[in-house]
């Protein structure tokens, strides 16, 4: 809770901290999934044949909680709308952050998405495919101290990937008998 | 209350091995450094730890994930009063005196204040724990399929709209997770819901990989953002914890025992709003007023004990109805659930014996944060050092193995990518990330009430409204959410005068 310390109670009062065109765009996503829920709710199966009835129908919790979040969702939306008339489309509150991804975030999120999805169970090594990932992430976003080398920049995040891919390898398969991907 | 004394001191012996003993002072540790380090929380760490416990018995398992769970609500402060960041948001109201302090050369005498304060919070939400299991175990025995469906959706609209500045977006996020607990195959006739012919997804999102991806790969996306700035710790003094400190704050610590206690016990409301809440309530209370904010010893004491007596308390609920108190008691649950113990109003009739072995590994939790309280502030500094590109990577592929052991599938490790984009963009647009999670484990029990409710009164609504307990859970459902109503607010500020004093004061 971001509360103020001086009235935790009252502090839900606050508003909100995302601009009002960030408020809009996650409203219209929201609403556009709420309406896919309903959706795919209503066209499900009821189950007559085997003595269901409404209420037992697979697609009504599912439904419900669809329009529910339609409902909250285009509230949402209305909010935003009439925010944005007072203050603007972009007026962030202080604390606020944009939802532009930096180099620095695209390139990070990349390096997970290549571990999790291309190196892992993918016929690679675990361990070799550790050790590349965490040596590469370190060897690419630790600059470490003003002046050092390449060379010993990258022995550095080659020495801490090996021992990553060691230690958890060991560890892993080892110590609580869990079989690797 | 003998037999519960018995069964107390019974379970201590138990613990008292070299292992166990072993795991605790290990356990602990690791979660006193997850809590100091920026952007790792308590349910993260409980999350990584229960994947790598996964093949331990049960009573260790758990015993790993208490002092975890402990130690990092703990280990918050710590980079709280030295960096002025909160290691978890539940020591975000350390931060405001705590801190203070430290600028003032007088950062150990803080550290001691945090482990004093801990160390008291969580032993009286320990007697607390101890005391109303079982009492509040009984009351559940009386809970049907409609007063679970409201309870559960009770803890849904709390923690949205107290873990967040913005009640919509928290029962938006609430709503999502709950939509999230509807994949795969539903109770009644076991048919695919949103399973688009997958075999995986018909056995729904495995709980752990979903919340080690909304939790840890999250907060590492978070963290991937943002450049590395290196750490300015200002120089300290003694850490041992001052006896006047205490004695002469004895009501402070008291109250927010207390209070911690309560807010932990109210699902889904957690830590940082029960450290806020004692804050503000030693704050209306104190004689020295000014000085909160300003290094005030009784503020920081407060937060500290507010947010750890709030574990033992975020527990009562998922021992005796299977509602967890917390975002992290949440991930406790489904451990609890993993390892074979149920959760839930038949806990003291199956098992009344683990009720008290949680009661004593809380104790054990207690000691192990009050030994690294004393001895660990250099070992601390030190690992806060660590620049956050070389942890981030170790720890995304901790959230990978984790991930991928709870069943050998890789599957598993996609849910967990999955949920990690979805936790950062939530993050991105200022949504809480708490109520998700309430969502996806209450989910299922939230529609398995209300569809047996509709079978058991053949259609008919009406017992839902009209049952006792349920009418009291649902008419308080309708005041917290009037209540956020500012046409409701402006009438009540009219009606009751300490309301709008409260809130000018802000």
């Amino acid at each position: 809770m971001t509360s103020s310390p001086d009235n935790a109670g009252a502090a839900v009062l606050a508003p909100p901290p995302a601009s009002p065109r960030s408020d809009a765009i996650a409203a219209a996503c929201a609403l556009a999934f709420a309406l896919l829920v309903v959706a795919m709710s209503w066209s499900m199966d009821r189950l007559e044949s085997q003595g269901g009835s409404l209420w037992t129908a697979p697609g009504l919790w599912p439904g419900i909680v669809g329009i529910l979040l339609g409902a909250l969702a285009a509230a949402l939306l209305v909010r935003s709308w009439r925010r944005a008339a007072a203050i603007g489309w972009d007026s962030a509150e202080p604390n606020d952050t944009p939802l532009v991804p930096t180099p620095r975030f695209v390139a990070a999120a990349a390096l997970f998405f290549l571990y999790g999805i291309g190196l892992v169970g993918r016929g690679l090594p675990f361990w070799l495919g550790t050790a590349a990932f965490v040596a590469f992430y370190v060897y690419a976003f630790y600059e470490g101290p003003a002046g050092r080398s390449r060379s010993r920049r990258l022995a550095m995040a080659l020495a801490i990937g090996a021992a990553t891919a060691l230690v958890v390898t060991l560890v892993f398969e080892r110590v609580f008998l869990v079989r690797l991907p | 209350m003998f037999e519960g004394l018995f069964q107390f001191g019974h379970a201590i012996s138990g613990f008292l091995d070299p292992l166990s003993i072993g795991l605790i002072l290990l356990s602990s540790l690791v979660g006193v450094v997850i809590g100091a380090l920026p952007g790792l929380t308590a349910t993260m760490g409980i999350a990584l730890m229960t994947t790598l416990t996964i093949k331990m018995p049960s009573n260790q398992a758990l015993l790993v994930l208490i002092c975890t769970y402990v130690g990092a609500i703990y280990g918050g402060s710590r980079s709280a009063i030295l960096l002025n960041i909160p290691g978890t948001p539940a020591s975000a109201a350390s931060c405001l005196d705590g801190h203070a302090l430290a600028k003032q050369g007088l950062a150990g005498r803080a550290m001691g204040i945090a482990t004093s304060g801990s160390v008291i919070g969580t032993l009286i939400g320990m007697v607390f724990l101890a005391l109303f299991t079982p009492v509040l175990g009984d009351l559940a025995l009386k809970f049907g399929a409609y007063e679970f469906f409201w309870l559960a959706l009770f803890g849904v609209v709390i923690a949205g709209t107290l873990t967040g500045d913005d009640p919509l977006k928290g029962w938006l996020a609430g709503l999502i997770g709950i939509w999230c607990a509807t994949v795969g195959q539903e109770a009644i006739y076991a048919f695919d819901r949103f399973t688009f012919g997958n075999r995986d997804l018909a056995g729904g999102f495995n709980l752990v990989p979903a919340l080690v991806g909304a939790f840890g790969m999250a907060e590492l996306l978070v963290a991937a953002r943002e450049k590395p700035v290196p750490i300015k710790i200002n120089p300290f003094d003694s850490v041992i914890p001052k006896l006047v400190d205490v004695t002469r704050y004895w009501r402070t610590i008291l109250r927010s025992g207390v209070i911690g206690t309560f807010i932990g016990i109210l699902p889904g409301v957690g830590e940082d709003v029960a450290a806020w809440s004692s804050y503000a309530a030693a704050k209306r209370a104190s004689k020295e007023k000014e000085k909160f904010g300003k290094g005030s010893i009784e503020g920081l004491m407060a937060a500290e004990t507010g947010d750890n007596a709030c574990v033992p308390g975020a527990i009562i609920p998922v021992l005796t109805l299977a509602i967890p108190g917390s975002a992290p008691a949440a991930v406790l649950m489904a451990a609890m659930i993993i390892h074979g113990v149920r959760p839930g109003p038949m806990i003291m009739v199956e098992a009344p014996t683990f009720v008290y072995e949680v009661v004593a590994m809380m104790l054990f939790a207690t000691i192990g944060i009050l030994i690294y309280g004393l001895t660990l502030t250099g070992f601390l500094i030190r690992v806060l050092s660590v620049p956050k590109p070389i942890i981030v990577p170790i720890i995304f592929v901790l959230c990978v193995v984790g991930s991928y052991a709870i069943s050998s599938r890789l599957f598993d490790v996609w849910v967990m990518l999955g949920f990690g984009v979805l936790g950062y963009v939530m993050r991105r647009a200022a949504f809480p990330i708490a109520p998700l999670v309430l969502g996806l484990v209450l989910g299922d029990l939230m529609e398995k009430g209300f569809r047996r409710g509709l079978v058991l009164s053949d259609g008919e609504l009406l017992p839902f409204f009209t049952r006792p307990i349920s009418a009291a859970l649902w008419i308080t459902i309708v005041v917290v959410i009037a209540l956020r109503f500012p046409a409701v607010r402006r009438t009540l500020s009219r009606l009751v005068p300490w309301r709008t004093s409260a809130t000018e004061s802000k």
